[in-house]
């Protein structure tokens, strides 16, 4: 993405404009407290990116917009400001900004700031997902889509893996809400979602079974914690199934045209 | 062989310049597994530090004699002996320290940083210059190992040497545990963490980078 209309940050602000919906129905309904969480991320994210922006000149990048909505809307409750932060800043340096910025980086640091504060303070209670705002991340869903930044492929086979899975009976409604609502927040994200056709189907796909595992299998554990379980092991998995992708592609490549 | 010993550099190179752990990357295994708590940390430093230290002493002492094809099969031997004399004290003296290492001393015979020390160095250099270089080595292994193991036993329980130091918020404190630090990636973070600041304060240690990227910059828009 080098000439013409399209950088980073027209994908940034797409984003940014398709997360609207679910970001007005999500403060609708979280009040006075979600807005003072989503500012607090907002403003340690913009921080943390002036500091990378002064110290190894990496461009600040809208999308920080984004991350901080899917972290104030997924993080645990009552943790408090300090533990916020501390989140937020891990997540935001070592799963974003070590990497050279928004774009080049393996996860996530949305994810990496809800799994480390999952993983850090296990007896804070995980937010419970309200119908209207799962709606409202479908709406966001098909905006991305339609605007050719959000993964189709990756909603496209989490949908076909969950479709299957419901209706086997293996996963509940309430998980099937956080997951679809996690799936548009942290795996919507094109820079961590697969790149190749075959690989975003995967990548769905492999989210959708882990969900469905842990549905199954995970005692105790909150629809949201496991959504965002899942979603971890996924987008760590995204490179290799591009890489077994682009092998299958290879070889049928050469099955076809033949050569070395 | 014949080259010139100094004492002192010889013993503070491997602290910081020559760090076995955040430079070289050595005794990875142990240094992540130990440092839940401090207290084992500087046993384990300690244990690590004799270890190195005699072995390369009595390494360097028989040198001229060990045949070159069997030189790895007799250091390991010596190691090991060293080892197993260490986790007998330690288990005489030591219980609770002891059973909370469980195989880590055992396994500071095919720790890499003890035997690249005695091949590298002790089995070509005297023993007072071995025996010093050993030493450093095991100085800035525990460096590492506390700094580590300190920081993950304050911020995971609240405590140094099990005792406490921040005042937990279930007692009325204003600490939180955070209990990620107790788990094994944290000791990763950590020690990630290390070796960037440390290479950021000695640019000369960070590697040449693999990638670069493509020279034509995105136009300023």
């Amino acid at each position: 993405m080098i000439r013409g209309l399209w950088d980073r940050e027209t994908v940034a602000s797409l984003l940014v404009a398709a997360h609207l919906p679910l970001a007005l129905f999500w403060l609708w309904y979280g009040g006075a407290e979600a807005v003072a969480t989503v500012l607090l991320a907002a403003l340690v994210l913009a921080g943390w990116h002036l500091v990378f922006l002064l110290a190894r000149a990496q461009p600040p990048s809208l999308s920080g917009i984004v991350t901080a909505l899917a972290v104030a809307v997924l993080v645990p409750q009552d943790l408090g400001a300090v533990r916020l932060v501390l989140g937020i800043s891990f997540g935001a340096v070592m799963g974003e900004l070590v990497f050279g910025g928004w774009g080049r980086n393996v996860v996530n640091p949305a994810t990496v700031a809800l799994s480390f504060l999952g993983f850090g303070f296990p007896a804070a209670p995980w937010p419970h997902v309200m119908e209207p705002v799962a709606w409202a991340a479908l709406a966001t869903g098909v905006l991305g889509i339609a605007a050719g930044i959000m993964p189709a492929g990756v909603f496209l086979g989490a949908a076909l893996l969950a479709g299957v899975a419901g209706a086997a009976g293996a996963l509940p409604a309430e998980e099937l809400l956080a997951g679809g609502l996690v799936l548009v927040l942290l795996l919507g994200d094109p820079v961590t979602a697969a790149g190749t056709a075959l690989g975003r189907w995967l990548h769905g796909g492999l989210y959708g079974g882990l969900l469905t595992l842990f549905a199954l299998g995970w005692e105790g554990g909150a629809p949201v914690q496991m959504a965002v379980a899942a979603a971890l092991l996924a987008s760590l998995a995204a490179p290799l199934l591009d890489e077994m992708a682009i092998t299958l592609w290879l070889a049928r490549r050469r099955r076809r045209h033949g050569g070395t | 062989m014949a080259r010139s010993f100094s004492f002192w550099p010889t013993l503070t190179e491997p602290l910081i310049r020559q760090n076995p752990v955040t430079l070289q990357i050595l005794g990875l295994c142990s240094a992540l597994a130990v440092t839940t708590s401090l207290a084992t940390a500087l046993t384990m430093s300690a244990s690590l530090t004799v270890v190195l230290t005699l072995a390369a002493g009595i390494i360097s002492l028989i040198r001229r004699h060990i045949p070159t094809t069997i030189r790895l099969i007799v250091q390991i031997v010596i190691v090991a002996s060293l080892v197993i004399v260490i986790d007998q004290v330690l288990q005489a003296y030591l219980v609770e320290i002891s059973r909370a290492l469980s195989v880590y001393v055992a396994l500071i015979t095919t720790n890499c940083l003890v035997l690249g020390r005695t091949e590298a160095y002790a089995s070509h250099n005297g023993v007072v210059p071995s025996m010093v270089d050993a030493f450093g080595n095991g100085l800035g292994y525990s460096l590492v190992l506390t700094i580590i193991g300190g920081v993950r036993e304050l911020f995971g329980r609240g405590e140094l040497l099990g005792r406490q130091v921040l005042p937990l918020a279930e007692d009325g404190g204003w600490f939180t545990p955070l209990g990620l630090m107790l788990l094994a990636p944290s000791a990763f973070f950590l020690l990630g963490l290390l070796v960037w600041a440390i290479r950021s304060v000695l640019p000369e240690q960070a590697e040449a980078a693999e990638h670069v990227p493509p020279a034509t910059a995105e136009p300023a828009e």
